[in-house]
């Protein structure tokens, strides 16, 4: 159908262009790499403090990284004027959209999945047996990060001062896949079992579904003002 | 039934109206060439048609389509050649030829895609990222792109701009063959000679005040605005 | 044309929303300070109530208009309701600063502290923070329309992020900070009922009376920016 082949094109392009150059993904893990390290300096590191405020040390570092490479995601299109060429296109915007979500969201997914064993590393963290778990919620939660900051960034690249509105628009609207994610990893790294933080990753799937179909519907005014 | 038909177009940016109450019609296989001192509109008129721009006022029609009611219509019967080269860095001439014409929802095959890029004469830099071209290769490009699209109506925004003499031979034979076909081609110019060589009508545009002539009389004038 | 109308609709009829809300809220205050009871638990405090429902109530309002007004723009694209989207964002700001400050002051006698992390004042937080990107947003863009829309499209998401955001808060803070310190309303007195009434309805109307003006204001200052751009692209300045 010609709506997925424009997604899947949309997406290869990203993704072909990031092979090439790797500017996102590179400039994302070495930014999550300093945040963590500025954290290690900046808490007591003893095991029971450290079990405390992991979870937030983890999504705070994918915090930063999203803010760092969903804001550079647009400007790859608004350099050569790309974007009033998918303006002009003949296809649903959406599928502009969609294509860019989910190079956005491999992007953030390949970051978090390098990142995860410099967190047991530096942290000393014991998570393999929650590996599939942790994986999940870093799936779910990233899902709905990668869907709104796709539009904020598309958004803000057209404006003036992008790189301070993009975090400004982006982190209030996200507060609640923080949330989320936070308390499911929270279980997950205290080894709760499954069951105990389930509902949060359920949480953070309505999320997921309600953001990327707002955003999907609400992306052809962004492109097509 | 006329190709392009804009009546009493008007367009203000902020604080300056740039057009008001403009009115232009190109029948089809017609090339019209606008002519205008620095910031009379051209473009801008380019862009509404393109549908880029909104019209403050004003309506359009083209191919018979209504340009605001029917935007997706009239956007799978036009191409822009602008300032904007609509590359990506990253990707060679190629993969950039294959992706702006399948996201239209078609796939060339590698000969067509040769034939054109021979065509317009940068058929060995096919392997070249876009990255290095210059600003005359790119131009070459986009009207490669535009020869495998083939629209029915053909927009060109300073179409001569960056072509050396070759180049501009090179574009008046596409602007003839487009026409032959039975598309219709406006452009903004500067130059009088090439353009006198393909254009059936000329329109000077100063001051929102659209004269026409023919290309005997543009030929002759002293100067035109 | 229908901006004309609309702007002379609201001239005719402003000054009687004016006036319903100045006596609405002279008549509240009066109940509400002088004649009504002080609070069995809370005593003289609980008077800032008078004050702080109705600006909450109120911010709710407003930023329901902006949604509204937004969804308008978008299908319409007439300029004057994006002047009303702005009057609305702005007077919702105001509102929401007023709630979340009153709020406070509430906050510090009755639960001794001037803050918690209860789900309706994270909600109000994060309202206020996305009131303060859209007025920002507004100031970064260049191009009217285009700015116009964007702001639509973050009001837009913003009001349907409002929900899923109090209703995480909600599940996040059953789990950390059980509930110490209620922040569910109060049972309320029927002589306190009154000036209540009296003052959200006057405040609401005092809303809609500041949004009609600011929308005018916002108008003219539009209309007189295409007066000089079609005597700067005339060359007569």
């Amino acid at each position: 159908m010609h709506f997925f082949s424009v997604v899947r094109w949309i997406a290869w392009k990203d993704l072909l262009s990031e092979y090439r150059n790797r500017e996102n993904i590179s400039s994302m893990f070495f930014f999550a790499l300093n945040v963590i390290l500025i954290f290690s300096f900046s808490f007591s590191l003893d095991p029971d403090t450290l079990k405390e405020i992991m979870p937030g040390i983890i999504w705070v570092a994918f915090g930063f990284t999203a803010i760092i490479g969903l804001g550079k995601s647009f400007l790859i299109e608004v350099n050569n004027d790309c974007m009033e060429y998918f303006q002009c296109l003949p296809v649903p915007k959406g599928a502009i959209y969609l294509g860019k979500f989910l190079g956005n969201l491999l992007f953030m997914l390949t970051v978090e999945v390098v990142l995860f064993p410099l967190f047991v590393l530096f942290f000393n963290l014991e998570i393999l047996d929650q590996f599939l778990p942790l994986l999940l919620i870093s799936t779910v939660a990233t899902i709905g990060l990668s869907a709104l900051g796709t539009l904020f960034s598309a958004l803000t690249v057209q404006i003036r001062a992008r790189e301070v509105m993009f975090p400004i628009l982006l982190l209030p609207l996200s507060v609640p896949i923080f949330i989320g994610a936070v308390e499911a990893t929270r279980g997950a790294l205290s080894g709760d079992p499954f069951s105990m933080y389930r509902h949060w990753i359920e949480l953070l799937g309505v999320f997921d579904v309600i953001f990327v179909v707002v955003s999907f519907w609400i992306f052809e005014f962004i492109l097509d003002y | 039934m006329n190709a392009i038909r804009g009546e009493s177009l008007s367009k203000s940016f902020q604080h300056y109206q740039v057009l008001k109450g403009v009115s232009i019609e190109v029948a089809r296989g017609e090339c019209y060439a606008l002519f205008g001192p620095n910031g009379a509109g051209k473009t801008t008129l380019l862009r509404i048609f393109a549908t880029l721009h909104r019209p403050s006022a004003g309506s359009f029609e083209i191919m018979g389509m209504d340009g605001r009611r029917e935007r997706t219509k009239v956007r799978a019967l036009i191409y822009m050649i602008g300032h904007g080269s609509y590359l990506y860095d990253d990707l060679s001439v190629k993969e950039n030829i294959q992706f702006a014409i399948g996201v239209r929802g078609w796939n060339p095959t590698d000969g067509e895609i040769k034939k054109a890029l021979d065509q317009v004469g940068i058929g060995r830099f096919a392997r070249l990222r876009s990255r290095y071209l210059s600003a005359g290769m790119k131009k070459r490009l986009s009207i490669a792109k535009a020869l495998l699209i083939r629209p029915k109506v053909l927009f060109l925004d300073e179409g001569y701009a960056s072509l050396d003499e070759r180049g501009v031979e090179m574009m008046n034979e596409c602007i003839r063959a487009f026409t032959k076909a039975g598309a219709c081609v406006l452009m903004t110019t500067h130059d009088r000679g090439p353009t006198a060589e393909v254009a059936d009508r000329v329109g000077v545009l100063n001051r929102s005040v659209l004269r026409e002539m023919t290309v005997k009389e543009m030929v002759a004038a002293d100067a035109l605005f | 044309m229908v901006a004309t109308r609309f702007i002379g609709w609201l001239r005719r009829y402003e000054k009687w929303f004016g006036i319903t809300a100045a006596v609405l809220i002279a008549v509240g205050l009066y109940t509400a300070l002088v004649t009504s009871s002080a609070d069995y638990y809370q005593g003289e405090v609980v008077r800032i109530m008078y004050v702080h429902v109705p600006f909450v109530q109120t911010a709710m309002f407003s930023y329901f208009t902006l949604f509204i007004c937004s969804i308008w723009y978008l299908w319409k694209r007439e300029a004057v309701v994006d002047n009303a989207c702005h009057a609305a964002a702005g007077l919702s700001l105001f509102f929401t600063a007023g709630g979340l400050i009153t709020g406070s002051i509430w906050g510090k006698p009755t639960w001794n502290a001037w803050w918690v992390w209860d789900p309706r004042l994270t909600s109000f937080a994060i309202l206020f923070l996305t009131l303060i990107g859209y007025l920002m947003l507004r100031t970064f863009l260049d191009d009217k329309e285009k700015g116009a829309t964007f702001c639509a499209i973050l009001a837009i998401i913003g009001f349907i992020d409002l929900p899923i955001i109090h209703f995480s808060v909600e599940w996040w803070r059953s789990l950390h900070q059980p509930l110490s310190v209620s922040t569910r309303g109060i049972s309320i007195a029927s002589d306190m009922m009154i000036p209540l009434t009296l003052m959200s309805v006057g405040v609401s109307i005092l809303f809609a009376y500041m949004l009609m003006v600011r929308t005018q204001m916002l108008y003219l200052e539009h209309l007189l920016e295409a007066k000089q751009g079609r005597l700067l692209s005339e060359g007569a300045l």
